[in-house]
């Protein structure tokens, strides 16, 4: 399994994250199976987690590690393809709940901001990782925390609001109740983050010059 | 690798009046459906939805019982949720008027996948989609993209279910290190083993011409 020779084909060969590229049929592939991978982590029963064995659903990490694993643009379009899919009637989000009924339901603003926490994890993950060569655990750890602080909670409050009727004060605290499992869940990811990192060192290199060749 | 034929969508066969309706007319009547109860929020219009997509589902598509019941179950928790803080705080009636909203959009919606296969509903989507070239869009890419995820969704759970296993036999089942990281490393070099599988066939290119080129 050395699949680290990143496939460049077409007139998109120079990919950098920032500039509006190509996405290569590697990149589309990446993208798909990302989505697949968050569907097949919402639709399995969660994993006992620590001493107390509190069963945790792991959607949300995966929508973290897309941000980080991916970068910010592919996986915002990653997670957009699983909420696309999602809405549009196949059944993978948690409990095998789909279709564009879940908009009304009081959950709506969680799964809306999903693309946008692994954009903004993306974006973080791509900064610290080109910049930082130690401490990259606590930075991927701190850019997952700050894109689901920044996107996922805001708009989880906002959809409980408004389609589920709370109050405002009621709605924060009912959202509290994620947050413990969200830090526990930003912490894996990271961690999970990194190994893969390891194991695939041009998933987010910015590739300028080809001529770096085959890094496995 | 297990099999995991549930997944590609709540698919239920059968010839019901539902079943040979067009997929553009399902779509049509149920946001129309579930827009105007969101829209009246009247326990009226709330009830007769529920009427509504109670009959579509028993009489229009057959649905059999062990199916609803895999449909609302899910649902119980929240709504009960819901219904119990709304009744307590502003009332049985719009108490009734949320929950009830919720359940008709979720059962509307659920109406399309009940009677639509999976690949129908997607290529439904790729069809929407099409306006997107016209702002450098590629619906073409869009739809393969969906196609692989709904390929690898069956491959990556039953990895994610093997490696538990195995995570199991070494006494690690509590560790998302041991039971994530190997089928994620696995994702990822089965995505770029698609993608040189694609690239090899000449599909999922961009084949737009290159502004500047």
């Amino acid at each position: 399994m050395h699949p680290t020779r990143q496939t460049i084909i077409g007139p998109a060969g120079k990919s950098s994250w920032h500039s509006r590229k190509r996405w290569t049929s590697t990149d589309l592939s990446l993208i798909a199976v990302f989505a697949a991978l968050i569907a097949a982590l919402a639709i399995l029963p969660g994993i006992p987690i620590g001493s107390l064995g509190v069963p945790i659903t792991l959607q949300t990490l995966g929508v973290v590690l897309a941000g980080l694993v991916l970068g910010p643009t592919r996986g915002f379009a990653a997670v957009g393809l699983y909420l696309v899919a999602g809405l549009a009637g196949l059944p993978v989000f948690s409990g095998f709940r789909s279709g564009f009924g879940v908009l009304a339901g009081p959950s709506a603003g969680y799964l809306l901001a999903f693309p946008f926490a692994a954009l903004l994890a993306g974006f973080l993950a791509v900064l610290i990782l080109r910049r930082a060569a130690r401490f990259r655990w606590i930075g991927l750890f701190l850019a997952g925390l700050t894109a689901s602080l920044l996107t996922v909670h805001p708009l989880g409050i906002a959809g409980l609001v408004i389609n589920g009727g709370l109050e405002v004060q009621a709605a924060v605290l009912a959202d509290a109740v994620f947050l413990p499992g969200d830090v526990v869940k930003n912490a894996l990811a990271a961690g999970i983050a990194l190994s893969v990192h390891r194991a695939f060192p041009r998933l987010l290199a910015p590739a300028r010059r080809p001529k770096a060749g085959a890094s496995s | 690798m297990r099999g995991h034929g549930n997944l590609l969508g709540l698919y239920v066969p059968g010839n019901s009046a539902l079943h040979r309706t067009p997929l553009w007319l399902k779509v049509l009547l149920s946001v129309l459906l579930s827009t105007a109860v969101l829209a009246a929020r009247a326990p009226e219009a709330t009830a007769a939805g529920l009427a509504v997509v109670t009959l579509a589902l028993t009489i229009g598509a057959h649905t059999p019982a062990v199916q609803l019941g895999k449909t609302v179950l899910p649902l119980l928790p929240v709504l009960g949720l819901l219904l119990a803080y709304q009744g307590f705080t502003n009332g049985p009636v719009p108490a009734f008027v949320t929950a009830g909203n919720i359940l008709v959009c979720v059962l509307a919606a659920r109406v399309l996948t009940l009677t639509t296969p999976g690949q129908e509903l997607l290529d439904g989507v790729v069809f929407v989609a099409r306006p997107v070239r016209a702002v450098g869009g590629d619906p073409e890419r869009f739809g393969l993209a969906l196609s692989i995820l709904m390929r690898s969704i069956p491959y990556l759970a039953g990895s994610l279910l093997d490696v538990r296993d195995a995570a199991r036999a070494r006494g690690l089942e509590r560790s998302v290190r041991a039971t994530v990281v190997p089928v994620v490393v696995s994702a990822v070099a089965y995505a770029h083993r698609t993608g040189e599988a694609l690239a090899a066939r000449g599909l999922g290119e961009d084949d737009r011409p290159t502004p500047g080129a």
